[in-house]
């Protein structure tokens, strides 16, 4: 009797834990429940890269986490899921496209020299990026075509765009307005332009520092860098190499030209000393901020691709927290309704462990802490009708041995003992499932499996100790202690009645 | 009333025939389902396979309507997007939206975009596209999806291996807590299952254009584990029944343990459908699909582990 008593009160010290748990520590909801994006990111490797290795998705989650946290976006996190993938949660973010534009690329910055004797090709190549830019950008500000008539731009003809994207080699899709060529032809002019550099002197990790400011005349923005003591020396001695000679100092991002600069003949002695330059792409404020929060955190050792997004509104996930919370309650209520129709007293103490079970299982998400998905509420659901399977399992097993006129003590003793083994075996057997699923899965499928691996073990808890100790209990008071509050009483032998 | 004749409520094994014929023609038809779906053009694969196996991007749009949504139909979205004109993403050509399919929900106030797949830019640049002829986007209940065409391998590969270690180890346990002749029926009845399930969903796609995503996946996985549970309570009773009945036949000894377990698997598989009814009715439009394949699972599952475990066990273990 003792050892009876501590298990009840080893029982309600842990339902008043639970309690208290859940009410310090609120329950994690998932992006699908309380609205954001999610986006996960794709490690790939490149040049003598062959696999990803754990350091290099660990130095590319780093180079992230930097120009995540110069974004300034609350909440944030960034994880690293399987060998090679990174997801990022925004919460309460609708549009996750800022993000997906800043960390989708490699942002690797390189100084570079012009090749001597191609001055007469990136002249030309110069041109034509000025007027294809002058164009769109006049464009781009009057979607009205009357307006665009009137444009003092000189327009670029439609021969003339359609030769020029010819000769560089460009494929138009079929229906794509002018905006759209002139865009895919800036693109191929900066891509040729950079196959007239030297090989590179500098790159941006030679920097120090980032940062933007106005130019002073006209709306346009610049990104200034800083440099580290070495990247200045190298700085210097590239200007000066450049210096006076007309061959321009060419600014690279990501295998495109971002900036040609001309170095005056006035280095020629030092070169540009200080260890500071200024990018002059004429960027808008937003491209700017991007580009510097990108400088800042580094370039990424290898590329990503973002090869998933979902974004989930607010009201949505408040939907789906509202209809599966719904389906929880009903789903318990008619698991009670059956229990207590079929095993009468038993019934009632299989709901109570139920919701004691119902109790530790929140509890114990809260307390890894588990972020709650959609699909792991599905598992949770799920879990209540498997968490009654041993109790059934128990009370058959009770019935039977009342069937066969043994004393109701006894009977429940050994249903209890009877029943053991082949509650184990059910048990583990779903339990190497959810291992399967925990190993080999990714993301929401892992969350599917932690919490019915979760609800497997508490209902084993709640079946075997719970219910036992709670009809232990209930047993104890002889106005109970009746085998007709646990089956028919025409089942009964006519000598235990 | 003999001693044994008490304990034979149920006799599966009179009824062999009719019981594995069932289960055959079911699992014919599965097959047949999966196949023709196989064959059909349209699907191309033994399931449809939704967004999260092909990829692509799904946009769900709520709109904004006071005082009753203007009417809209599909053909009107369908011509906007395919005149879309979608920045390039990185230097890579932007798709044509053209073949995307446009469904309007809810009496239209909810519009679902089924398209290739798209950039987050590119996305936002359909929803603004169509936010004058949708007359007004709520931007609380958005919805958007992108599934790059790598992920949907990467998922079918993964949900094949768990599937697959999931038969081993489950095979592995019981033959180490039975014997092998009872693995092997285990995992038949598991199989069994598991292609029914599928099959089903094969129909569905063909007959409904029900579509399996990873929840799918999720269900099958889970089934595995569930399904074994219920076998295995048989099969602990056929073991007890073994000592107990010595001088009776093996077909016997099942029978008995059936009858003696009967009422607890149709209670546990009872109250396991009680939950899935309950996701199926208030669950939501996500998890609808996910409940009802669990639940033709763990119906199946019950009949199996009645019906096709304990009546293979006679002609499987005389040899």
């Amino acid at each position: 009797m003792a050892r009876q008593q501590g298990w009840l009160a080893l029982i309600l010290a842990l339902a008043i834990a639970a309690a208290a748990l859940l009410i310090q520590f609120p329950l994690q909801l998932g992006l699908d429940l309380r609205g954001g994006s999610q986006l996960s990111l794709q490690v790939k490797p490149a040049g003598t890269i062959t696999r990803v290795e754990r350091e290099q998705l660990e130095a590319v989650k780093e180079v992230l986490d930097r120009r995540i946290n110069g974004l300034g976006v609350a909440e944030s996190s960034l994880q690293t899921v399987g060998d090679d993938q990174l997801v990022l949660q925004l919460p309460g973010e609708q549009d996750p496209s800022r993000a997906a534009r800043v960390l989708g690329t490699t942002a690797l910055l390189e100084f570079r020299a012009q090749t001597p004797g191609t001055e007469e090709e990136m002249a030309g190549l110069l041109a034509l990026k000025r007027q294809t830019q002058s164009v769109l950008a006049s464009r781009r500000a009057r979607v009205d075509p009357a307006e665009a008539e009137a444009d003092p731009a000189r327009p670029l003809a439609a021969d003339d765009l359609a030769q020029a994207l010819q000769e560089l080699g460009v494929e138009v899709p079929e229906g794509s307005s002018e905006i759209r060529q002139l865009e895919l032809l800036l693109d191929a002019v900066n891509t040729r332009i950079v196959d007239l550099y030297e090989p590179a002197e500098l790159s941006g990790r030679e920097l120090v520092g980032a940062g933007r400011q106005q130019q002073q005349t006209g709306t346009a923005w610049d990104v200034t860098l800083s440099f580290t003591r070495e990247g200045g020396e190298r700085f210097a001695r590239l200007t000066q190499s450049l210096a006076g000679s007309g061959r321009l100092l060419g600014i690279v991002l990501d295998g495109r030209s971002i900036s040609e600069a001309s170095v005056g003949p006035e280095f020629q002695a030092a070169g540009i000393t200080g260890g500071a330059a200024s990018i002059t792409g004429n960027f808008t404020a937003e491209e700017a901020r991007e580009l510097e929060v990108q400088l800042r955190g580094g370039s990424l050792p290898l590329p990503v691709e973002v090869i998933e997004v979902r974004t989930v509104g607010p009201s949505l996930g408040a939907e789906n927290v509202r209809t599966s919370l719904i389906a929880a309650l009903v789903g318990l209520a008619l698991v009670a309704v059956f229990m207590v129709l079929t095993y009468r007293l038993a019934g009632v103490v299989a709901v109570m462990a139920l919701a004691l079970y119902a109790l530790f299982n929140l509890a114990v998400y809260a307390l890894i802490p588990v972020t709650l998905t959609l699909p792991g509420i599905a598992g949770f659901i799920l879990s209540l009708g498997l968490a009654v399977d041993a109790n059934v399992l128990i009370f058959e097993r009770i019935k039977d041995e009342l069937r066969e006129g043994n004393t109701l003590i006894r009977s429940i003793d050994a249903g209890f003992s009877q029943a053991l083994s082949s509650i184990v075996d059910g048990q583990v057997t779903t339990l190497i499932s959810c291992l399967a699923l925990f190993a080999l899965g990714t993301g929401f499928v892992k969350g599917f499996a932690v919490t019915l691996g979760i609800g497997v073990l508490l209902s084993l808890f709640s079946a075997l100790v719970c219910t036992r100790v709670l009809l232990r209990l209930l047993m104890s008071y002889p106005n109970l202690r009746r085998p007709s509050n646990f089956i028919a009483r025409a089942q009964l032998p006519t000598a235990a009645s | 009333m003999s001693p044994l004749a008490s304990l034979l409520r149920v006799r599966v094994n009179h009824r062999r025939r009719l019981l594995l014929g069932l289960s055959a023609a079911a699992v014919f038809l599965s097959l047949l389902g999966l196949l023709l779906s196989w064959l059909s053009p349209a699907i191309g694969a033994p399931l449809r396979a939704g967004l999260d196996f092909t990829g692509g991007t799904q946009i769900q749009i709520e709109r904004r309507c006071d005082g009753g949504c203007e009417p809209l139909t599909t053909a009107t979205l369908q011509r906007r997007l395919a005149a879309l004109d979608l920045p390039a993403d990185s230097g890579a050509q932007p798709p044509r939206l053209g073949g995307g399919a446009v469904q309007l929900l809810d009496e239209g106030r909810q519009v679902v975009l089924r398209l290739p797949t798209l950039s987050a830019d590119q996305s936002q640049a359909v929803i603004a596209a169509l936010e004058s002829d949708l007359g007004g986007i709520e931007p609380a209940g958005l919805g958007i999806d992108t599934i790059g065409p790598s992920l949907g391998a990467q998922l079918l590969r993964a949900s094949l291996v768990s599937l697959g270690v999931s038969f081993i180890g489950i095979a592995a346990y019981i033959t180490l807590r039975y014997d092998r002749l009872f693995a092997a029926l285990a995992l038949l009845c598991l199989a069994h299952d598991v292609l029914i399930t599928c099959g089903v969903f094969a129909w569905l796609g063909l007959l409904a254009g029900v579509e399996v995503n990873s929840l799918f996946a999720v269900a099958l996985l889970t089934l595995a584990g569930y399904s074994v549970n219920d076998t295995v309570v048989v099969f602990d009773r056929i073991r007890e029944k073994r000592q107990q009945l010595q001088s009776a036949s093996l077909a016997d000894q099942a029978d008995a343990a059936v009858s003696a377990t009967l009422t607890r698997s149709l209670f546990t598989s009872f109250t396991t459908l009680l939950p899935l009814l309950a996701l199926i009715l208030f669950g939501g439009s996500t998890l609808f699909w996910f409940a009802v394949a669990l639940s033709i699972g763990v119906l199946v599952g019950a009949w199996s582990s009645v019906a096709v475990a304990p009546t293979l066990l006679p002609v499987l273990g005389r040899r």
